[in-house]
């Protein structure tokens, strides 16, 4: 065979041609499932949690049952039945459209994947501040150096996700997760003292507290997940609410969820023009 | 390969489109047929629209069948800011969702029973049931089992009803449109004589009919004409959802508490 006809070296693709390699687990017909190396019919189903068993399945942590629990806890604290929040309205439209449950639900969920609200992506952006912030805090750093970094608006203050509510500043959140917290006996970490210092020097110097955003990723990352781990499990946290009104919408006549005027529309865009 | 009784193929099948491997490389191309037609022979030659209908209906379109496509994708190339579908990827792309997710949140919200995809194939299973039968008929055996409702619009059938307890005119006019052209088939020729039976009770056209009678009229199935409508009205969920990205999160309404009425 000339140089010209040499065969590529396609090894790599030949050895996961008809074949998967899971470390996962997998479904053994008939005799068991494992999942991330738990047996679920001897050791998970009827033993743990069902959000212990979405922990372990976002990150490979069969974590205690108190833990499990404070997730919970701020799932249900993370999804409000309100459809003036974005995820929420999406599946108020999604039953005003008349899609099925499943399908509004995962569009909403969907939607909160998002950069400014919801709990997943911004957990991501929450965990790695404080972590980072906490790097930078031992290595000698002070609370107003550590803010100092961080990105500014064009007022000229900060833009922590963590440390502003979009739509109002108090949140009411903070003070049931802190009894919550306490309740099931965590201790306050590194992670959440710092939290509160850089929170409490954004409230003297620029009238901006500590949210829930920033207060759970200081408290996961003080038990020891990481930003990527907290998005998987984070990843549908608002699925229920976005569920609660697209049912809402969905058992009223279609279009009567905010119905909109064409006049409702403001156009500012280019005036009547011909085809040439 | 056998697993709970039943018999798996050992490949996967299809007849739109074959990929000829390279001579030095199994798993890359070199050169791709769509139904037998070269990729690059329909990129020289071919239009979108064209290609469109190969693709769904393994032949390509005559003029005729190529212009009425055509006409129905830029009636339905915008949905409008008012559609839910659009108002659902508006939301998501002025709280600053993941671009990535915006044309899927406003596809999914395309996909409902209530002017969507799932009204569409229900519009063209209805056409294909009744368009043997006198529409007048047909209309009249409707309109005997109608009750008008006093809360929102009603759908006598999938693709026709009222548009805000009136006839949805946008619709009406383009169907009238369609029906002039050399490509109108009998579907689009059936539902405008329903839809002229059922106007005294303030219903005619949806859009979601319009495209359905298009689709049976093209031969294109239910299921497939359902996906097409949602393809043809991405344009504009897109467009409108990626408008509301480069605005702050301010920049749609937010109701207040007053405006928030919690029922018991």
């Amino acid at each position: 065979m000339s140089s010209k006809n040499k065969m590529t070296d396609v090894t790599y693709w030949d050895k996961y041609r008809g074949k998967i390699y899971s470390s996962a687990g997998g479904w053994f017909g008939g005799k068991d499932v494992y999942c991330h190396g738990h047996s679920m019919m001897k050791d998970l189903l009827g033993h743990v949690s069902y959000m212990q068993m979405i922990i372990l399945n976002a990150t490979g942590k069969l974590v205690d049952e108190n833990l499990s629990k404070w997730f919970e806890g701020n799932f249900i604290g993370m999804s409000y039945p309100d459809p003036r929040i974005w995820c929420n309205q999406v599946g108020a439209l999604c039953g005003s459209a008349r899609t099925s449950v499943t399908a509004a639900t995962v569009a909403g969920a969907l939607a909160a994947d998002s950069r400014a609200y919801g709990g997943s992506k911004t957990s991501l952006q929450g965990i790695q501040f404080i972590q980072s912030a906490l790097k930078e805090y031992k290595e000698g750093k002070s609370v107003e150096e550590v803010v100092s970094n961080c990105k500014k608006n064009r007022n000229n203050r900060p833009v922590i996700t963590g440390f502003a509510r979009p739509v109002e500043k108090n949140d009411e959140r903070l003070k049931p997760h802190e009894d919550m917290t306490s309740k099931l006996g965590f201790i306050v970490g590194e992670h959440l003292s710092l939290a509160y210092k850089i929170g409490n020097y954004l409230e003297e110097e620029y009238n901006l507290g500590i949210n829930i955003g920033g207060y759970t990723s200081a408290f996961l990352s003080d038990q020891g997940f990481t930003a990527d781990e907290i998005y998987q499990i984070k990843s549908m946290v608002v699925a229920s609410g976005v569920t609660a009104c697209y049912i809402d919408a969905k058992n009223k006549p279609s279009d009567s969820f905010l119905p909109l005027r064409c006049d409702d529309i403001d156009y500012n865009g280019h005036p009547p023009r011909k085809l040439s | 390969m056998t697993k709970n009784n039943n018999v798996y193929s050992n490949k996967s099948n299809t007849n739109i489109w074959h990929e000829e491997a390279s001579d030095n490389n199994p798993y890359a191309a070199k050169s791709c047929k769509l139904h037998g037609y070269d990729l690059f022979e329909l990129v020289n030659k071919c239009k979108f629209v064209d290609t469109l209908f190969l693709l769904f209906t393994s032949e390509l379109p005559t003029p005729e069948q190529s212009q009425l496509l055509e006409k129905l994708m830029i009636f339905l190339i915008n949905p409008g800011p008012r559609h839910a579908a659009t108002r659902a990827a508006m939301n998501a792309g002025v709280s600053k969702a993941d671009h990535a997710h915006i044309l899927p949140i406003g596809m999914i919200a395309m996909g409902g029973d209530h002017l969507g995809s799932s009204e569409v194939e229900k519009s063209i299973n209805f056409f294909n049931k009744n368009i043997d039968s006198d529409p007048e008929k047909i209309s009249k055996k409707l309109k005997e089992d109608y009750k008008p409702v006093t809360d929102g619009d009603c759908h006598i059938a999938p693709g026709f009803g009222s548009r805000y307890n009136s006839i949805d005119n946008v619709s009406m006019k383009m169907a009238r449109h369609l029906l002039q052209l050399p490509g109108a088939g009998s579907s689009l020729k059936w539902g405008s004589v329903f839809a002229n039976e059922i106007s005294h009770i303030g219903m005619s056209w949806l859009s979601t009919g319009v495209a359905a009678a298009v689709f049976n009229d093209l031969g294109i199935g239910a299921r497939e004409g359902a996906g097409l409508f949602q393809l043809m009205s991405a344009p504009g969920i897109l467009a409108h959802g990626l408008e509301q990205t480069h605005k702050p999160i301010t920049a749609m309404p937010m109701l207040q508490d007053e405006d928030y009425v919690i029922e018991k």
